[in-house]
């Protein structure tokens, strides 16, 4: 026994100060994550009691004026109807393209060859291009070149080369995430490769998907400067109607309206800014509902 | 015959059969499996005889999984892997530039290590080969039947409708037996089906093997000596060696009668190995 046991001069379990080390860590990461809560708490606090006067059903039922005579009444409606109508097409045109070619890289694309790996980079590349250029892109080859104009259709193309990329990274990592198990049990029962993607893969990676593409949408609404070089007109008394309707949208209409010389004006664009942020909260919280309905089962 | 492992139980030592004369689904002759560069297994020789249980034993590495993944081509999957030599499958050349792999894979079933069923329920998952192959009938009796002939229909009759990976461990790898045998297979290929299995649910599978052997061809790869002792008919045992340039390649070192196998191998490594002393 008296052999076995250590001499109590070497046990050390008292403090080493170690407490506090662990303590001040502690509040670096806490005064990390305060300083990205309170300046979001400050800018929706200062928006909000800026725009207060005007949060009405006025702002989104009618549409907007610059004139300081209809500040009391004027809204931001056909800005959230062309907000609204470019997401949609976006939506339309840019997820089963970006899925498709998500498809693509992930089973079918042979990672050997150079020119695949190529186009991997340059994805990577596109995601990291600055929206005022897709915007000179949109002006030059959609809007003048194809001769679309500032049409509804010319944003929503241009919003889709936009998040195309992050919407094709999104998918590559949810299809990623499917097991290879999943795929030999397909394909050992004689499931023939788009079998076996179409029935096991994407069901099984449409969570991830629909999460991924739904922030790169809530991040496009939120862009306002290719739609400036577009030439979405500020002040439109009217909603879109059609593919080729000139149209604006929520952020250029916010700007326009926050840059206006009379203050009656800027409340009405402060009272603008929070109706995009409930629509951007919106469709996050819908992304953290589908991710938390279809949570990964295996 | 004297008895090397005398703890083991042998499958009844029946009439002794010659292994030229059995009916054969497989004939493997002069077998190489290539990946890339790399000869992982060289020249095996090796037949499968119809409505039997064939072991494929072997040390780690020594390429047996290799083989039996080569009996649906599900190597082909993997890049840059090649088959030289042949796999007659009733005297048709499994790579042959006609055969599609498809059509081997629906005929030839597959179970895994991991048990892998779908996340879906539990009749999707039978209900799944069968809708992809094409394959008409009234699916409900179709499940019923396969889940029955996999031992888990009594278990599961009543929450047909929920996931399957709700199930046990052994209850989904039985799932997956069901689910290859409801494409109608003729051979049923397991690859370690029980080594991420407790005893209780291994001994079901086992049994639930022999029951199969009267319809099915079974092929099994496995670890456990004392499994390929209990349920095949004919056991191969591979092991890996290094060649002249020391490259490990993996070996067939004897393929006999499991009995024989285990009680009286022809080969010093063979029992070397079944006793223990290697591997």
């Amino acid at each position: 026994m008296a052999i076995l046991s250590t001499p109590a001069s070497t046990v050390r379990l008292a403090s080493q100060g170690r407490p506090l080390k662990e303590h001040l860590f502690r509040i670096a990461l806490l005064a990390s994550l305060a300083i990205a809560m309170i300046f979001l708490v400050v800018l929706l606090v200062y928006v909000v009691t800026q725009g207060w006067s005007r949060l009405d059903l006025n702002l989104i039922q009618n549409f907007p004026s610059l004139r300081a005579v209809n500040a009391a009444t004027a809204g931001v409606l056909s800005g959230i109807m062309g907000t609204l109508w470019v997401v949609a097409l976006t939506a339309l045109m840019a997820l089963p393209t970006g899925v498709l070619a998500a498809v693509y890289l992930e089973e079918y694309a042979d990672k050997t060859k150079w020119y695949n790996r190529l186009i991997e980079l340059n994805i990577a590349n596109l995601a990291a291009v600055p929206s005022i250029v897709y915007g000179i892109l949109g002006l030059g080859v959609i809007s003048r070149g194809f001769g679309l104009g500032p049409s509804v259709i010319t944003g929503a193309i241009t919003l889709s080369l936009l998040v195309l990329p992050i919407v094709i990274i999104a998918a590559r990592e949810a299809i990623k995430s499917v097991p290879p198990s999943i795929r030999e049990g397909s394909l050992a029962l004689g499931a023939t490769q788009w079998q076996t993607i179409w029935r096991q893969v994407l069901p099984a990676s449409v969570p991830g998907i629909a999460t991924g593409s739904i922030l790169a949408l809530s991040r496009a609404i939120g862009e306002a400067a290719p739609f400036l070089l577009l030439g979405a007109a500020t002040l439109v008394r009217f909603n879109p109607d059609g593919l080729d309707s000139s149209f604006s949208v929520l952020p250029v209409q916010i700007y326009n309206l926050i840059t206006n010389s009379r203050p009656e004006v800027q409340v009405v664009g402060a009272a603008a800014i929070v109706v995009l942020l409930a629509i951007l909260l919106l469709m996050n919280s819908v992304a953290i509902w589908l991710r938390n309905r279809y949570q990964k089962r295996w | 015959m004297t008895e090397i492992m005398p703890n083991i139980t042998v499958r009844g030592p029946e009439a002794p059969r010659n292994i030229e004369a059995l009916d054969p689904v497989f004939t493997v002759s002069n077998l190489s499996v290539f990946y890339g560069d790399y000869e992982a297994v060289r020249g095996v020789d090796l037949t499968i005889g119809n409505r039997e249980i064939t072991a494929m034993i072997g040390p780690s590495g020594c390429g047996k999984s290799t083989v039996l993944r080569c009996f649906n081509r599900m190597n082909d999957l993997i890049p840059g892997a090649r088959a030289a030599g042949s796999i007659m499958y009733h005297g048709e050349d499994l790579y042959g530039d006609h055969v599609d792999p498809i059509e081997v894979r629906r005929r030839i079933g597959m179970v895994f290590q991991k048990p892998n069923p779908f996340p879906k329920s539990i009749y999707d998952n039978i209900a799944y080969g069968p809708r992809v192959n094409g394959m008409k009938g009234k699916m409900d009796d179709l499940v019923e039947q396969a889940l029955t002939q996999a031992a888990l229909w009594d278990e599961v009759k009543d929450k047909l409708k929920q996931n399957a990976l709700s199930l046990s461990g052994g209850q989904q790898q039985r799932l997956c037996i069901a689910r290859a045998i409801a494409v109608r297979p003729e051979v049923i290929l397991m690859d370690e089906p029980c080594s991420a299995l407790d005893p209780i649910a291994t001994t079901k599978i086992e049994d639930l093997m022999q029951e199969l052997s009267r319809d099915y061809t079974i092929v099994i790869v496995t670890h456990n000596m004392q499994q390929a002792a209990r349920v095949s008919d004919r056991t191969a045992f591979f092991t890996a060696e290094v060649d002249e340039q020391s490259v490990r390649h993996g070996r067939l070192v004897e393929f006999d009668e499991t009995s024989r196998i285990f009680t009286n191998p022809s080969d010093k490594r063979t029992e070397d190995y079944i006793t223990g002393r290697f591997g």
